[in-house]
């Protein structure tokens, strides 16, 4: 809590230095120039990962020599989704699995990732002319996790699979944090147990917000297992070992940077020169550990996007 | 504030009941007719809705009535805990002899009600480490100790001093006075800072499922976060009609012991 409080109010006290990217010898990348004259208002959502992704794009967009305003760190995903279709953003970086379930209202997902994000992006562009580009190479999904320490008096459990031996034999071994909407989803616990063949006991799933599930964990207090998204930088930090999904049942849920049809229509093939190599290098270990530098070590997430950048040379 | 007799200012008691509403037929009826109407409305709703997964899964009757019972919990041991503490302490505070403590002890119910309360119930998570309905009763009683000891304090404060110079003209004991004319006559304002801290209560439990212990929190912040009216809906009408339902409740009561004579 105190980390991810830190990180956000430092996250926010930053102000934007806009770099004017005239002189063309830096040795940048070949996109510089190419959206010159172009006017961008760059959103995030509110938390670490969103916030590195949001600078990602705002640098991109820089170097390509658009003036770009800062709005990232717009709010929580209703708030950022609602600031996109409304126009107040033009850009923001979105999970096809949010989309999908949240704003699309669907229930169950699609096993195949890529078509997964080919569904959202045709129905988002038809039903709010809204542009997915092509999603990171990453996802950031549900997993379960426990504190290493713990692995004793777990047994050592490798994957989901082992979990039925515990809440079978020990059911009091197997507390379970969550965030609230993992325990309603279809593609969160319900479907999960139902996957897996088994359920946890009732009273054992405590309902926490998303941070407090992490140090909840890794605390086992009050739960030895806990609700983690993959890509999250404290999963690591706090030495949490995830449970392998043998049976590969929560979907891979990639991010998109998504655009409005108004600076789409006009940039698009210059917006998709600039981001699809950004995507294709966004890997699992590279944004793990983007995020962990932030929310772990407390650097500010402008600079540590902005290090990622230059050493791949996008900028 | 530096004034320690005028402790009254900008409290504004809501509503204060007096033994003279007692016959109005419609101010007995009006509220559970409302509710009635309100309650029956969003069943039939919801009802008529086609439901999907998640909506199935957290609008059944077992999942809706433990969520209102963990409510009611919340709400109920936190207001009872805070109506023990603050009663006495304001009558202590009222006490000629207590004069000096009253700015210290109101700056510290302010500070209580002053932060926002999930940075308290955030505060007193890191603070205690402990997770569940504890440490959020805890939350809830810092947060609406102040309503109930301002009108604690107000409600005896007003009590005419010719009475009470009357009472020991006849008599009675500085105890004796305080129970027979000072508190029964405290009695309206008091009830309307309880049912101020109970409103205040059934709002912030709604807190409560962000630290593990429930509540109907779990079915508006599921309706917001997986963006499904019903959901949210019902959880809104769940909560603001909970607030309705005890404090109708605690009006009735405080009726019931308003003075006569009033």
């Amino acid at each position: 809590m105190n980390r991810r409080f830190l990180a956000m109010t430092g996250a926010a006290a930053v102000i934007t230095s806009l770099a004017a990217c005239g002189g063309g010898d830096g040795g940048g990348s070949d996109t510089e120039g190419i959206l010159e004259g172009a006017s961008i208002t760059v959103g995030s959502k509110d938390f670490d990962e969103q916030l590195i992704l949001g600078h990602i794009s705002r640098l991109a967009l820089e170097n390509a020599g658009a003036d770009v305003t800062d709005e990232i760190n717009t709010g929580g995903t209703d708030v950022a989704r609602a600031a996109l279709t409304s126009g107040n953003i033009d850009t923001y970086w979105e999970y096809n699995g949010t989309a999908w379930i949240s704003f699309f209202q669907e229930e169950d997902p699609i096993p195949d990732r890529i078509e997964q994000y080919e569904v959202v992006r045709d129905r988002d562009l038809e039903e709010n002319q809204l542009h997915w580009l092509e999603p990171a190479q990453f996802n950031n999904t549900y997993a379960l996790a426990y504190q290493a320490d713990a692995a004793e008096d777990l047994g050592s459990p490798e994957s989901l699979s082992d979990l039925a031996d515990i809440i079978a034999n020990d059911p009091d071994l197997a507390t379970l944090c969550v965030e609230s909407e993992f325990s309603a989803r279809n593609d969160g616990l319900p479907g999960m147990e139902e996957a897996y063949g088994y359920e946890f006991p009732a009273g054992n799933v405590t309902e926490l917000d998303t941070a407090i599930v992490y140090s909840a964990t890794a605390d086992r207090n009050p739960c030895n297992f806990g609700e983690v998204f993959t890509s999250d930088g404290r999963v690591s930090a706090l030495d949490l070992v995830v449970l392998e999904d043998d049976l590969g049942f929560f979907p891979l849920y990639n991010p998109s940077p998504v655009f409005t049809d108004e600076v789409y229509s006009e940039y698009g093939e210059q917006l998709d020169e600039i981001f699809n190599p950004i995507a294709e290098a966004l890997t699992q270990e590279a944004m793990t550990e983007l995020n962990e530098r932030v929310s772990v070590d407390l650097e500010q997430p402008q600079d540590v996007a902005e290090d990622w950048m230059s050493e791949n040379g996008f900028i | 504030m530096t004034d320690a007799p005028v402790v009254a200012s900008g409290t504004g008691p809501l509503k204060v009941e007096r033994a003279s509403d007692r016959g109005s037929v419609l101010s007995w009826v009006g509220m559970p007719i409302f509710l009635a109407v309100v309650f029956t409305g969003t069943y039939l709703w919801v009802q008529s809705q086609e439901l999907g997964g998640v909506e199935q899964r957290v609008l059944t009757r077992a999942q809706l009535t433990s969520r209102t019972i963990q409510h009611l919990e919340l709400t109920a041991v936190s207001t009872l805990i805070v109506i023990l503490i603050a009663i006495p302490l304001g009558v202590l505070l009222t006490r000629p002899f207590a004069r000096s403590l009253v700015p210290v002890v109101l700056a510290v119910a302010n500070i209580g009600q002053g932060i926002p309360s999930l940075g308290l119930l955030a505060i007193i998570f890191v603070a205690f480490g402990q997770l569940g309905f504890t440490p959020v009763v805890l939350g809830l009683v810092a947060y609406s100790t102040l309503p109930i000891l301002r009108n604690t304090m107000v409600g005896l404060q007003q009590v005419d001093p010719s009475l009470i110079k009357a009472s020991r003209g006849m008599g009675m004991s500085s105890l004796a006075i305080l129970l027979r004319v000072e508190l029964p006559l405290a009695v309206p304002v008091m009830i309307a800072g309880i049912r101020t801290a109970l409103i205040i209560n059934v709002g912030t439990a709604t807190l409560a499922t962000f630290f593990g212990a429930g509540g109907l929190g779990y079915i508006v912040y599921n309706g917001i976060t997986l963006n499904r009216t019903t959901v949210l809906i019902t959880g809104v009408v769940l909560v603001s009609g909970l607030a309705l339902v005890v404090d109708y409740l605690a009006g009735v009561v405080g009726r019931l012991l308003a003075p006569r004579g009033l």
